[in-house]
């Protein structure tokens, strides 16, 4: 059940991502260019849901499951930022978010920026419920 | 001794006051009782069964089927599964992972991991892992 929780969160957040990132680049043409409108294929948000799904089971088999210690952590997490990056990348050219290369440049960087807020944000957060559960410990701890 | 009893509104809000000129044997008791140290599990070490204060049990962890209790002392192995240790040593104790319980008050400190699990030291110096399953858990015991 907790899997299936997990691949569900994560494929709503990795879908609000990649919408986020084409809110971004239609921002950016419109500033450069002045475009007011853009049009997608039917199938376009459909496949963009199910670029989540596919990006939450990399997360599920890769970092979901324990780790036995630091260097196999970082090592997952390349795998991880490599294996979501590569289903990125074939989700746009299958569904053709992409048809050249000055399309694909900006989603190689939004994917970066994007992992790399997440990664950071992430990471924040733990760091600072360690430093909740620290400080509430201490007010319990039996002295030795 | 005059005892008063109020309901409180959650477990969180439970707490006991003692106002005692000195603290006497049977206040000590009643403190021990209320910390949960009163409460004793039966266990083995070298053939001869001894009664376990579970306030002075620092983790039990299961392995191979068998459940083994570590204190200061030493390990004891007791006849008891981790599921039914769970229940009956109650809210000071936290499941850490499938195979262990740990005692809350016996953690010195706990640092953030890789994979959002949380590595605590105990007051033995011994390290366990918080599985990121049961961080959770920590929190909502910890009131944070």
């Amino acid at each position: 059940m907790n899997k299936a929780k997990m691949i569900f969160n994560q494929t709503l957040m990795i879908s609000t991502g990649i919408l986020f990132g084409v809110g971004v680049q239609t921002a950016l043409q419109f500033l450069a260019n002045g475009n007011t409108s853009f049009q997608w294929q039917w199938y376009i948000p459909l496949s963009i849901i199910f670029a989540g799904f596919l990006c939450s089971l990399a997360t599920l088999f890769l970092t979901y499951d324990d780790v036995s210690g630091r260097s196999e952590g970082y090592l997952r997490v390349c795998l991880h930022f490599i294996a979501v990056f590569a289903i990125v990348s074939l989700c746009g050219y299958l569904f053709g978010w992409y048809t050249a290369l000055d399309e694909y440049i900006p989603i190689v960087i939004m994917y970066v920026i994007i992992y790399a807020f997440v990664w950071i944000s992430s990471n924040w957060m733990l760091k600072s419920d360690e430093k909740k559960i620290n400080k509430a410990i201490d007010e319990i701890r039996d002295e030795e | 001794m005059k005892v008063e009893l109020k309901q409180a509104s959650s477990y969180d809000d439970e707490g006991a006051v003692i106002r005692a000129v000195s603290v006497t044997d049977d206040i000590r008791n009643a403190i021990d009782i209320l910390k949960n140290n009163g409460l004793s599990i039966p266990a083995i070490m070298d053939g001869t069964t001894v009664m376990i204060k579970a306030g002075s049990i620092y983790y039990v962890e299961s392995v191979d089927k068998r459940t083994y209790i570590y204190t200061k002392d030493g390990c004891f192995e007791t006849k008891y599964r981790l599921y039914e240790l769970e229940d009956i040593l109650g809210v000071n104790f936290l499941r850490c992972s499938k195979a262990m319980i740990v005692n809350i008050r016996k953690i010195r400190s706990v640092k953030a991991e890789m994979n959002a699990r949380m590595n605590a030291e105990l007051l033995n110096g011994e390290r366990l892992i918080i599985s990121r399953g049961y961080v959770k858990e920590l929190k909502r015991k910890l009131g944070v």
